[in-house]
């Protein structure tokens, strides 16, 4: 009897093992996203929260984050793409078009719901009829300024169109440079366009948005009368000491708290993403909690064909590797962030304009002002899509660092030898 | 036999062959990801030396670099050994604190002299205020004049312990009995110094001369960090030059870059061939 209990139980162990064996185990499914945004704790919460919730509905899949430096994570991917590797989604700019040359991403026209995303963001990413990226932060090249050191100077600006003459803006750097206060907060130390935002935001309002696409895409000379009286223009804010004796070497996020804190600084040009650093707490880099932060455009040029006109542009993007295994899974994540509820979320905690459909009048709390303010900036705001870093390539693109973003503001070269070279390195005819 | 070198010789080919031979088969192709390769013959060559102004000023950079810092790295490094030698005070504590550069990575090096550099608060500017030169400040590495000079300055500051140690050694290595003979003729050390020391460590002096030119020749580390080849290509090297067309030209070739990379293989060689050659012919003529 207790033998044949023996038999049983073996048998019964056996048919409990052979049964389990035969229920295929689920087999985990890994997303790998690899990211820029490793030091902007909003960003990065934003994305762990899209996240946690593809994870919440897959008790099969796990999203894996890497955390970049966007320098970094271009090196990583360039090795990894090469080889056939690389994140099922990783972080690009729209200016990387070269990965799309190479056949590196996968076509989002039919993974993603574009009935959320503004029309203007995806077409950032739109080549050859298709969508490549997902356009996540969106930005506009804002004129950041401290109020009260405008104030001192005996310079305002309001509506309607938040900006002074060419000759005032002039006067006002003349002015603070007197005073020991540096007039324009810039830095090219860790980056390759910063000290460029004058000058090309100058060069649009001077030359409108067709002749400015036409420069950027070779087909205006850089010796045209008005982009010679732009550079001219320029040379002379840098004579007269507009930029940061630190200039070259100080960095974006160095010249945040130069700009904010200390030693100071009376205007900032920068993309709007500037709040992703500045609104976070103060011991992180944050602008002191009292700062009179204002906004303003940036000045009219004489003569200008669009003095309203400012640069638009969609920046950090999320992309899909043409060689992933998970097609699905990354349209699925994709498609968590392209909902208004995550485009609201984006701009109340990450402060910076999205591709996402989104309601600013969702905001509240203590940004609220700041949004109106930036939504008054750019009520009569005409854009031009795009930065010049989206447009240049190979040797014009490497002139554009060296010159426009750094020798020209730094003094190093004058206004007829930066347009030369600009010529040399971009004009095709 | 066979069995002992086979894998010596596996590495060797896996490692160091094949890329050198990959880097010049690349140089005649463009090459693209996904193994997509297409034969350009000698285009890449053509351009790189008919219209690659970058180039140039690349190559005259590292020039500069490694025909004046080896004699700063060695020349220093040889002077503290001396110190040491002579049993300056505290020789035990200079040597340390000498040799601790040689340890500390690139990265480390390049963030130190950033700081020290920095217009605003660095060391360098903030000494030059403290004794009334403030007309002297420099944006170090920030100025086409002076970013060059300030990185082969801090490069030399990293590799002057490691030219002292073996300059030391060396040093230590002379048989007594000639110094001493020389300091019985009443030979002060200037004289011991030229006449005797440099002459005698001769061979390591050149040995040292020419490892610091190789390094120099493929300087990359220190630049890419301190300046990124700016501003306006002043510390651009070739090295640099390299990566940059490599990872940062917005093109995923690898083919122009490899060319950059096989012609500066040639000249590096052809250098050290000719300063190996030079070298021995003058010890052949001096014996």
């Amino acid at each position: 009897m207790r033998q044949a209990r023996s038999w049983m139980a073996a048998a019964a162990l056996a048919g409990a093992t052979l049964t389990g064996a035969a229920v295929p185990a689920q087999a985990e499914r890994e997303l790998t996203l690899w990211s820029h945004w490793a030091d902007h704790e909003t960003k990065v919460a934003f994305v762990e929260k899209a996240a946690r919730e593809l994870e919440s509905r897959h008790a099969d899949v796990t999203v894996k984050i890497t955390w970049y430096q966007k320098n970094p994570l271009y090196a990583a991917l360039q090795s990894a793409l090469r080889a056939g590797q690389g994140p099922d989604i990783f972080y690009l700019d729209p200016d990387r078009t070269e990965y799309i040359d190479n056949g590196l991403l996968l076509a989002l026209d039919d993974l993603v719901n574009w009935d959320n995303v503004y029309g203007w963001a995806r077409s950032a990413w739109q080549h050859d009829g298709k969508t490549w990226g997902f356009p996540l932060e969106a930005s506009t090249v804002e004129w950041y300024y401290n109020r009260d050191l405008l104030a001192q100077l005996g310079y305002e600006v309001g509506p309607p169109h938040y900006q002074l003459s060419q000759t005032d803006f002039q006067a006002l750097v003349e002015k603070a440079t007197s005073e020991g206060v540096t007039p324009i907060v810039q830095g090219v130390g860790d980056r390759p366009y910063p000290g460029a935002y004058v000058t090309h935001e100058l060069l649009l309002k001077k030359l409108g948005t067709d002749d400015y696409g036409k420069l950027l895409n070779g087909g205006l000379s850089f010796k045209d009368p008005r982009v010679m009286e732009v550079f001219g223009y320029v040379e002379g804010l840098v004579k007269a000491g507009a930029y940061p004796k630190s200039f070259s070497t100080l960095k974006l996020g160095e010249s945040h708290y130069y700009f904010h804190t200390r030693p100071g600084g009376v205007v900032f040009p920068i993309g709007s993403w500037y709040t992703s650093r500045a609104f976070n707490p103060p011991d992180k880099g944050g602008q002191p909690e009292d700062f009179p932060l204002g906004m303003m455009n940036g000045p009219a040029m004489d003569g200008g064909a669009c003095n309203a006109c400012k640069t638009n542009n969609v920046a950090g993007s999320f992309v899909v590797n043409a060689g992933t295994a998970n097609p699905d899974l990354a349209g699925e994540f994709l498609n968590i962030l392209a909902t208004p509820e995550y485009g609201n979320l984006w701009l109340s905690t990450v402060l910076v304009q999205t591709g996402i459909k989104a309601d600013t009048s969702t905001i509240t709390g203590p940004y609220r002002d700041y949004f109106k303010t930036l939504e008054a900036v750019n009520e009569s705001a005409e854009y031009f899509f795009g930065t010049p870093l989206q447009f240049f390539k190979g040797k014009c693109r490497e002139t554009f660092e060296q010159v426009m973003n750094t020798g020209f503001p730094a003094g190093l070269v004058d206004s007829e030898t930066a347009t030369d070279m600009m010529n040399d390195g971009c004009f095709t005819g | 036999m066979i069995v002992f070198v086979t894998p010596a010789l596996l590495m060797y080919a896996a490692f160091t062959a094949y890329p050198v031979i990959r880097t010049f088969w690349n140089s005649v192709h463009i090459i693209r990801p996904g193994g997509r390769t297409e034969f350009v013959g000698l285009d890449h060559y053509v351009e790189l030396f008919a219209n690659d102004d970058i180039f140039f000023r690349a190559v005259t950079n590292t020039l500069t670099w490694a025909g004046v810092a080896p004699l700063i790295d060695v020349g220093v490094g040889l002077l503290l050994a001396l110190c040491l030698y002579a049993r300056v005070p505290f020789a035990r504590i200079f040597r340390v604190a000498w040799f601790t550069p040689v340890l500390i990575s690139y990265v480390v090096v390049a963030i130190l002299w950033m700081w020290i550099y920095n217009y605003d608060w660095g060391v360098a500017n903030m000494l030059l205020r403290s004794v009334g030169l403030e007309d002297w400040q420099q944006t170090w590495i920030g100025h086409p004049d002076t970013a060059l000079w300030s990185l082969i300055f801090a490069h030399a500051w990293k590799w002057a312990g490691f030219n002292m140690v073996v300059c030391l050694a060396a040093i230590h290595a002379l048989p007594r009995e000639v110094l001493e003979a020389a300091e019985l003729d009443n030979c002060g050390w200037f004289h011991k110094l030229v006449f005797i020391i440099v002459p005698m460590i001769r061979p390591t002096l050149v040995n040292l001369l020419i490892l610091a030119f190789i390094g120099k020749m493929r300087v990359f580390d220190l630049v890419w960090i301190m300046t990124g080849g700016g501003p306006m290509w002043s510390t651009e090297t070739v090295s640099t030059y390299v990566y940059k067309r490599a990872f940062e030209w917005n093109t995923f070739d690898l083919g122009y870059p490899s060319t950059v990379a096989a012609i500066w293989f040639i000249v590096v060689l052809c250098c050290v061939l000719g300063l190996t050659w030079l070298f021995r012919q003058r010890d052949r003529l001096e014996y």
